[in-house]
């Protein structure tokens, strides 16, 4: 019998959430819920409204205003007195109440309304910055800065244009909020997020990061959704029986997969991602409903996702092997203790001084004993591009792969910025470079691809 | 845009306006100065046809008095010119607003095209819309001060000598 639902004369179906006062108007006239007559008073009122509220913005010295300026205003005044609408039981009492009730008074209860919405708004963006990811992707972090939804509390300006977002949201969530505006948009996408930070926090902050890196090595700067891969991740992993917590399906894992889920049909499929889903809540002890209630919502798209890889033979790009980008073969290359400052200086004096290109090298080759002074020297001694190239050939392959990666050749354009020696240098590194022998080259940018500098 | 016709074609709107220039002939008749009613209704039209050119609404009572009472004691105005000039005043008044950006108010809009019309533009309408309006309107835009004003620089400049 709790199942039992009370019926309306206004189906809650056809009504939008973003512009809710027009849609019951709307609705209430096709119902018969109001007359002709009704929607003229109520239309008057609207207007006489919107007169007091430019008269404000304009602050009684302009008896005329923009049409674009007067539309917001109006859409703003709608949208506080939708937000009021909403808050009642059920649209039929809403109806009622525009029947009876004036329309500055409609608003007015609205506008306190929209300023309780917006305080706890702003509770949910402190409580969403306090459990956020530690995550380096680039659109979510920006998007939970002061200049991203921290915008919106600034300039969200509540009597003139409250049906706005004025703020900047690049993060996309995993199910996205459609059908709202203004501040209910604000709230709903904060919560959202909220829901979307509390699962991600049962995981290490490594192993979602090796996760997204297994996605895409660039994942900083993609617009993804760390949720839905979090979430498909501990999905497969409870496919396979491997540790949820850690996120990791091997290729071995997926070849399993696909004879598993190859044989389903779409219930038996959601069915076993029903299963999955189960044992992740008794794994990670979720219980909260909402987040529940959250997953589910998510489940039908992640399970779309699965269908389609199945028949495209894609699973791998679903379910992501986990990638440590610190595991690959790296070699670490240290410099030894640079020499004294004044001993340093009177080296370039010497330098500076000397005669013939061979006096030089003699004296670097004797007094130059770390890899950090070498490369001050090669910045500070103004030496010939045939001094640089006698001095490389002394150096060993490392040697020359660490002073290219220190020293990277960029175009002209993108070197504009650097110092006159340090242009030098690389131009003259990159010459030397080109000019060795192919299998040389390669193995020295190979010891440079994997070089990690202390 | 339904917003502004619904606003704009209200006839209860438009008798009352006309009914309130009309009732600033009591006023103006101490300057040998009167509007018929169909000059006040032309007027309305004026208003109205403006105000939808320059994508603009008003509410309540317009400038139209405003303009009436400020300009009615000018010796530039008599009889033979009156409804014209008013009709291109509104004109000129509601084409300023949007081109000072709303930065003035509609006192000192009409207070600063009283000044010039009688003094530097001497009664013609066609230097206040041209030529003074415009460097009000491009002071404001730019942050300057209203009377600001390019031609007192060379002015000066010309009796240092330099040029």
């Amino acid at each position: 019998m709790a199942n039992i639902e009370k019926r309306h004369i206004i189906n809650i179906k056809n009504l939008s959430g973003e512009f809710y006062f027009n849609a019951i108007l709307h609705e209430a006239y096709a119902c018969g819920l109001l007359s002709e007559s009704d929607i003229e008073n109520i239309q008057l009122q609207c207007i006489s409204l919107l007169s007091y509220k430019c008269e404000r913005y304009n602050m009684g010295e302009s008896s005329s205003i923009k049409v674009e300026t007067a539309e917001s205003i109006m859409k703003s005044n709608l949208y506080t007195i939708g937000l009021y609408l909403k808050s009642l039981p059920d649209p039929d009492h809403a109806a009622a109440e525009l029947k009876t009730v004036n329309v500055s008074e409609l608003y007015e209860r609205g506008r306190k309304i929209a300023n309780t919405k917006l305080q706890a708004a702003k509770r949910f963006y402190d409580m969403v910055r306090e459990n956020r990811i530690d995550t380096p992707n680039h659109s979510y972090n920006s998007t939970l800065s002061e200049n991203g939804i921290g915008g919106f509390f600034k300039s969200y300006n509540l009597d003139y244009e409250a049906h706005d977002v004025p703020a900047s949201i690049d993060y996309q969530l995993c199910n996205p909020v459609n059908d709202l505006a203004g501040v209910e948009f604000i709230q709903e996408y904060l919560e959202n997020l909220y829901l979307e930070n509390e699962f991600c926090k049962n995981f290490a902050t490594e192993n979602i990061h090796h996760l997204l890196y297994g996605y895409d090595e660039g994942y900083e700067d993609l617009l993804i959704n760390i949720f839905e891969q979090v979430l498909t991740a501990a999905l497969g992993c409870s496919l396979v029986n491997r540790n949820i917590r850690e996120l990791y399906i091997a290729e071995e894992d997926i070849q399993r997969l696909y004879d598993t889920l190859g044989k389903n049909d779409n219930s038996s499929l959601m069915l076993r991602i029903d299963k999955a889903t189960k044992d992740i809540y008794e794994e990670l002890k979720i219980t909260d409903p909402l987040i529940q209630r959250y997953i589910e919502n998510s489940l039908p798209k992640i399970a779309a996702n699965i269908e389609k890889a199945l028949n495209l033979n894609t699973l791998n790009k679903v379910f992501v092997t986990s990638i440590n980008p610190d595991l690959g073969p790296g070699i670490h290359f240290e410099s030894s203790a640079k020499m004294d400052d004044e001993e340093y200086r009177r080296l370039i004096e010497e330098l500076l001084s000397c005669r013939y290109s061979s006096d030089k090298l003699e004296l670097i080759k004797e007094k130059v004993k770390s890899f950090d002074d070498l490369e001050d020297v090669l910045l500070d001694a103004w030496l010939e591009e045939e001094e640089f190239i006698s001095l490389f050939n002394t150096l060993g392959d490392v040697e020359i792969a660490a002073m290219i990666k220190r020293h990277p050749f960029e175009s002209d354009i993108q070197a504009v910025d650097l110092s006159e020696a340090e242009q030098a240098l690389r131009l003259y590194l990159k010459n030397y470079v080109n000019g060795l022998p192919r299998n040389k080259r390669e193995q020295i940018l190979q010891i440079a691809k994997h070089l990690v500098m202390d | 845009m339904a917003l502004e016709i619904m606003i704009l074609n209200s006839s209860l709107v438009q008798k009352q306006a006309v009914g309130e220039i009309l009732k600033c002939n009591d006023f103006t008749l101490g300057f040998g100065l009167s509007l018929s009613p169909q000059d006040a209704i032309e007027l309305v039209e004026t208003r109205t046809s403006s105000l939808k050119r320059n994508g603009r609404i008003e509410f309540g009572g317009g400038i139209i008095e405003k303009i009436i009472k400020e300009f009615c004691d000018s010796p530039y105005i008599s009889m033979h010119n009156y409804a014209e000039t008013l009709h291109e005043l509104i004109e000129i008044f509601y084409f300023y607003k949007n081109e000072t950006l709303d930065l003035i108010s509609d006192d000192e809009l009409i207070k600063f095209m009283k000044n010039s019309f009688y003094g530097k533009c001497q009664g013609s309408l066609e230097l206040l819309a041209g030529r003074e309006l415009d460097k009000l309107a491009r002071n404001l835009r730019f942050g300057y001060d209203p009377e600001y004003s390019e031609d007192d620089e060379f002015d000066e400049e010309d009796e240092d000598g330099e040029y």
